[in-house]
């Protein structure tokens, strides 16, 4: 048993280990493989693109890392720290942080009151009972994560009300929350208009240095935009990896991706 | 869900409370003026009593999901623990500690009890909760009624009476009644408070969305029960005035109709806002009271009180999903007045 | 069966065990110092036998209370006033008739029918609201409650068996050797409650031949595993919910007739009823059919044990052993993890 979070752990977690190293990792649902053998290491900071048409197990791939889904075989380490086993909450707490691709905000709440909560979250204090103060550290950080993504405007207003881009950036802020050590972005473009598309490379590009993300794209402009390596997944394989270019320039995923009937 | 904002924006914290709440506030304040001390002891402040019991459900199930239907036996579990470690007439079993003991530790006791309901319902979802729950509460029932050891059985404990604290006695109707209002406003005031502190902001997080809260790194399984557990107070506290009241306890009071009865109330009165617990628990407790003679004069037999209360609650949950509260802020609406301000539905 | 035991050699072996134990216990002649620890065997043997047919009963009962909840998931709680209702109706048309087995059809089809009304009128106008249809289903078992004695009072009734079916059945199982002549003593039982019991084994197997071996079955089996299924299926599906519901009380209807042959009916036995629905079906797993029986057996046979071994805490018991499988296994022994 190992417990999690020892001084150890924390110790080893520092320094030059990788942001996430996954090994081998497999998960099947009944007879259905949606994920086989995928490993994968990222260097803190490192930027990735995860491309691949639809069942390719991208999605899969972010469940298995935030502990959604369990894997079926494999490992996972983070900043060098094999959390496998490890609930959600723990991943969570540890500075991993992941968008959704469907919506899964609090509808019935403001948006300073959605990113109020995903910044308790890593507190210690998420449990209290006792209201937070009008300057408390908190609250000023939630006003920073929405002036972060641009809905400052909007600050006070329920997420029911937002329009649908406005929604994706405040799933960002939501995920900015805290100290994130790597983000996973699960098609954050997807429905965008092409002017909030633009938006959303700014806000990825200002991002500070060392926060690394993997992001899962259908639009290739937006991902080759962003990312410094891709990644390719087929049929829940790795398929290809490389430099934007060198996959923009590959014959076989020409063939199978972008020469596809959805180009 | 009520706003953080609310408190970081507050001009003046008392304008914001509505003319009714004031004036609500006050008739309560000075009611022994003009209520004789049968409507003090029985009507008030048994509808407060009953109150903050359903008031730990609204808690659970309002902002939590979780429809607890243990609430009445965590209640009767503190009534039972200040009977058994404090003064009643079953002098065999009573240990007699000072009250300044026994209260907090009923209350703790309390506490566990519902964790440990708590960490057994929460290990399954949804529906499958209130099956579990009403589960625990006939278990409770059925060995509160065998126990003869503890728990005294069938007849359980008479002669339980409050400290004679500060020189009053907390039985005459004028101090009880304001025991039971401190108390009833307290944990009325300190539900709305929690509400909008983190703690019931994500507590209502973890019953919209569990998933996405995890993600957010909650741990939704300690949070569910750490609701239990801080539920159990209210319900305690008004467990122990109830045994206060009627100066005994036994299993009859925690039982499989009381436990309902609860969740009747809760229901009658509107899971969405506190107030809802203790507007259900005044109609619970005027029906109880007075509906033998309403069924009289109607020309039906006295006997007929669960029809009445079951056909009520049927009409209540058809016609509105959230109680009394619900058609309230309904009617207002349709009359174009200002709205009630109810945290969950439609603050600004 | 041998990838079973190879798999598992541990539980393997201790099943096998408990196994020779219980054969033991149950044809063997026990010797004196077994008698002195526990007890005669034909104590052991009666409480084992009403154990096995108050499972029958109670899987009668939460057998439809199952079901309902597996396809609809609506918590019935009005499910044991339908198997009080159906008690009632058993004795009214058993004392009119003066035939015992007429009771049945008519319990079947009328709980049924109110099953049906209850389906149509109430719970396809709130589909989907899972809190409120509970909550519905609390409101009708107070109305249902109050009506039933109003119009039947506080007493007891019981359902004669007809006379065919009453007086001891000498079984092949040995209680004990007569000192005298060295001659064996056989177990007498009561012949209707092993015609019940048969009864609601036949019941029990039509059940499972109907979902694992119809069409509707199927789509029975596909809507619990499966909500979105069903309607992909393009089945008519408020027909199956409307005849699952016409079922599933119509069981509970039934089981009434026999609770009132077995025991007797009063006010108060359906919350018995139902409380002891609700711990079969937590235990045996939400939904399945199989799990309901097996929960049946258990609880039926660990009350007829606890009130013969431990008479204090025997209601204690069987609620122990549900808050032993919720802390293990929280849906349910054979319950979908």
């Amino acid at each position: 048993m190992r417990t999690p979070g020892s001084f150890s752990d924390r110790l080893t977690a520092t320094g030059t280990a990788n942001a996430l190293e996954l090994r081998g990792l497999s998960r099947s649902f009944g007879a259905l493989v949606a994920l086989e053998d995928v490993s994968l290491t990222l260097r803190p900071g490192e930027r990735r693109a995860v491309l691949g048409s639809n069942g390719a197990g991208k999605t899969t791939l972010f469940n298995c890392i935030t502990g959604d889904h369990a894997p079926s075989a494999g490992s996972i380490r983070f900043f060098g720290e094999d959390i496998t086993g490890f609930p959600t909450h723990e991943r969570i707490r540890r500075g991993l942080r992941r968008t959704y691709q469907i919506s899964l905000l609090f509808t019935d709440l403001s948006v300073r009151d959605n990113v109020y909560i995903a910044c308790r979250g890593v507190l210690r204090s998420r449990f209290s009972a006792l209201r937070p103060g009008r300057n408390e550290t908190v609250m000023a950080s939630t006003e920073a994560l929405v002036r972060l993504v641009h809905l400052e405007t909007v600050i006070d207003t329920r997420v029911s009300e937002l329009a649908y881009g406005e929604q994706r950036q405040l799933e960002l802020a939501m995920a900015l929350a805290g100290a994130p050590r790597l983000l996973l972005l699960d098609e954050p473009a997807a429905g965008l208009s092409p002017t909030e598309r633009g938006e959303l490379v700014e806000i990825l590009a200002a991002l500070p240095d060392h926060l690394g993300f993997v992001i899962i794209e259908h639009d290739m402009d937006v991902a080759l935009r962003v990312a410094g390596f891709v990644t390719m997944l087929h049929n829940g394989r790795i398929f290809r990896e490389g430099t934007p270019s060198e996959i923009e320039n590959d014959p076989d995923v020409q063939a199978l991706y972008l020469g596809g009937p959805d180009g | 869900m009520a706003s953080i904002a609310d408190t970081a924006a507050a001009p003046s914290w008392y304008a914001r409370i509505p003319l009714a709440w004031w004036i609500t506030g006050l008739v309560l304040l000075f009611m022994p003026a003009f209520a004789g001390e049968f409507v003090l002891y029985q009507i008030f402040g048994w509808t407060f009593i009953l109150g903050m019991i359903a008031l730990s459900l609204m808690f659970l199930a309002g902002y939590g999901g979780m429809v607890s239907l243990a609430q009445m036996s965590i209640a009767g579990f503190a009534g039972y623990m200040v009977a058994i470690f404090g003064d009643s007439a079953i002098t065999d079993i009573s240990q007699g500690w000072p009250w300044y003991v026994t209260i907090p530790l009923a209350l703790v006791l309390a506490v566990l009890f519902a964790t440990v309901t708590g960490w057994l319902a929460v290990r399954t979802e949804g529906i499958y909760t209130i099956m579990i729950t009403l589960a625990i509460a006939s278990a409770f029932f059925y060995f509160t009624r065998q126990n003869y050891t503890i728990f005294n059985g069938f007849s359980g404990f008479n002669g339980v009476l409050p400290p004679q604290l500060f020189g009053v006695d907390w039985r005459h109707p004028v101090a009880f009644y304001y025991l039971t209002l401190f108390w009833a406003a307290f944990w009325f005031l300190a539900t709305l408070y929690v509400s909008r502190a983190p703690m019931g902001l994500a507590l209502q997080g973890v019953r919209d969305n569990p998933r996405r809260m995890a993600a957010l790194g909650y741990n939704v399984t300690a949070h569910r029960v750490a609701a239990y557990a801080v539920a159990a107070l209210p319900a305690g506290i008004g467990g122990i005035l109830l045994t206060w009241q009627s100066a005994q306890i036994s299993p009859g009071t925690a039982g499989i109709g009381p436990a309902i009865d609860i969740l009747v109330i809760a229901v009658i009165g509107g899971l969405r806002h506190p107030a809802g617990a203790f507007i259900g628990a005044f109609v619970y407790v005027i029906l109880k009271t007075f509906a033998l003679d309403i069924l009289v004069v109607l020309g039906f037999d006295g006997e007929r009180f669960n029809l009445l209360v079951g056909l009520g609650f049927l009409a209540v949950v058809f016609w509105s999903s959230d109680g009394i509260l619900g058609l309230w802020s309904r009617w207002r609406t349709s009359w174009g007045r200002d709205r009630l301000r109810f945290p969950g539905r439609r603050t600004p | 069966m041998i990838a079973l035991v190879e798999r598992h050699p541990w539980r393997a072996a201790v099943v096998t065990v408990a196994v020779a134990i219980l054969l033991f216990l149950i044809f063997a002649i026990w010797p004196a110092w077994l008698v002195g620890l526990i007890g005669r065997k034909k104590v052991f043997l009666n409480a084992l036998f009403n154990g096995i047919t108050l499972g029958g009963l109670y899987f009668l009962v939460a057998s439809g209370f199952t079901l309902i909840f597996g396809l609809m998931r609506n918590v019935n709680l009005a499910h044991g006033s339908l198997y009080l209702l159906g008690g009632y109706i058993g004795y009214g048309v058993a004392e009119w008739t003066g035939y015992w087995l007429f009771a049945f059809p008519v319990a079947f089809i009328v709980v049924g029918a109110i099953g049906i009304l209850m389906q149509v009128v109430v719970f396809r106008k709130m589909e989907g609201e899972e809190l409120r249809q509970t909550l519905v289903t609390i409101g009708l078992s107070i109305v249902l409650a109050d009506l039933l004695l109003w119009g039947f009072g506080g007493d007891f009734f019981n359902i004669a068996a007809p006379s065919w079916l009453s007086g001891p059945m000498e079984t092949f199982f040995v209680t004990g050797v007569k000192r005298s002549t060295g001659d064996l003593i056989f177990l007498k039982y009561p012949l209707v409650r092993i015609v019940i019991f048969a009864a609601s084994v036949v019941v029990g197997v039509a059940m499972w031949l109907m979902l694992n071996r119809t069409r509707v079955g199927m789509l029975i089996r596909a809507g619990v595993d499966d909500r979105d299924m069903l309607s992909a299926t393009g089945a008519r599906i408020q027909l199956v919910f409307a005849g699952v519901f016409a079922l599933g009380a119509g069981l509970a209807g039934i089981a009434g007739v026999v609770g009132g042959t077995f025991q007797s009916i009063a006010p108060g036995e359906d919350i018995r009823f139902l409380l002891a629905s609700l711990v079969v079906v937590i235990v045996g797993g939400m939904g399945s059919i199989t799990g309901a029986a097996l929960g049946a057996l258990i609880i039926g046979i660990a009350e007829q044990f606890g009130s013969v071994y431990f008479p204090t805490y025997a209601v204690v018991l069987t609620f122990l052993i549900m808050v032993l499988v919720l802390a293990f296994r929280p849906r349910g022994l054979l319950g979908q993890a």
